[in-house]
């Protein structure tokens, strides 16, 4: 790998200075795959509900989540309107990430949901099965790197977020760069 | 970020090494699972872990709601100068 691919990134943590290269097209091709993959984890999650219409979602939400620690608050959308609500925000939602994060679109606002969504199935599965396969599952290395897109802005490589950022509404905007990128 | 960091590490890694070293053994079932007594309450270790992710949330969307442009981003490929 030829060093001028290599670009430094020097910064402070926890009060120590932490420098390190890192290499430019490496980068790039992690942050696509990445991206691809765990676009397509929640576009296939989607598409697969959206098959299935319509999507019932009471039997996770009402009985697997009560008595777990955030059983309190999504029990509350086991039933009427709550539960209309989470029976078409789940499978759109995982659609709407899915094609965000495979299409390099709004990628930031995507991770951000794909990683809350997470959130909820982390803990309701992690929790009714007593954590017995481990406190570390698939959910959340799937909220890390939900994390690590946004963070680094995976959606400007080979994405339709690279375009969006050249605009000129988003040059005005320099606050979408939260939700773009 | 190092708050909810530190309670997500908190909760898997430190933890997860205070069961390894003075928790009773898990043995694991012919399906992968793991069952046994843990040292830590799990609903303990899970709310840890539950309260470092929303600082986190809570942290991304205070930033959406408050955030200036960060430092270091960049607008345009490297190589081209803009006067702001």
């Amino acid at each position: 790998m030829a060093t001028s691919d290599l670009t430094p990134v020097r910064t402070r943590m926890l009060g120590r200075e932490v420098s390190f290269n890192v290499s430019q097209p490496w980068l790039s091709f992690w942050l696509v795959i990445m991206r691809l993959i765990a676009g397509w984890w929640l576009l296939h999650a989607g598409l697969d509900k959206l098959a299935g219409w319509p999507f019932d979602a009471s039997w996770f939400v009402g009985g697997a989540a009560a008595g777990t620690s955030i059983g309190p608050f999504v029990t509350m959308f086991s039933s009427g309107a709550g539960l209309a609500f989470t029976n078409v925000a789940v499978p759109v939602g995982q659609l709407l990430i899915g094609l965000g994060l495979v299409f390099g679109a709004l990628t930031r606002t995507a991770a951000f949901f794909g990683a809350f969504q997470m959130m909820f199935f982390y803990f309701i599965n992690g929790e009714t099965g007593g954590w017995a396969h481990g406190v570390v599952t698939g959910e959340l290395l799937g909220i890390l790197i939900f994390g690590m897109i946004a963070t680094l802005g995976a959606g400007r490589v080979l994405g339709v977020d690279a375009y969006l950022a050249d605009t000129k509404f988003f040059r005005n905007h320099p606050r979408l760069q939260y939700l773009i990128g | 970020m190092y708050v909810g960091g530190g309670l997500v590490v908190l909760g898997t890694v430190a933890i997860g090494l205070i069961e390894m070293v003075a928790g009773s053994p898990h043995p694991v079932s012919g399906e992968g699972q793991i069952v046994h007594e843990a040292l830590v309450p799990l609903e303990i270790r899970s709310y840890i872990i539950l309260l470092g992710l929303l600082v986190w949330g809570a942290y991304a969307v205070y930033k959406v709601a408050a955030g200036d442009r960060a430092t270091g981003t960049a607008r345009r490929e490297i190589g081209t100068q803009q006067t702001e």
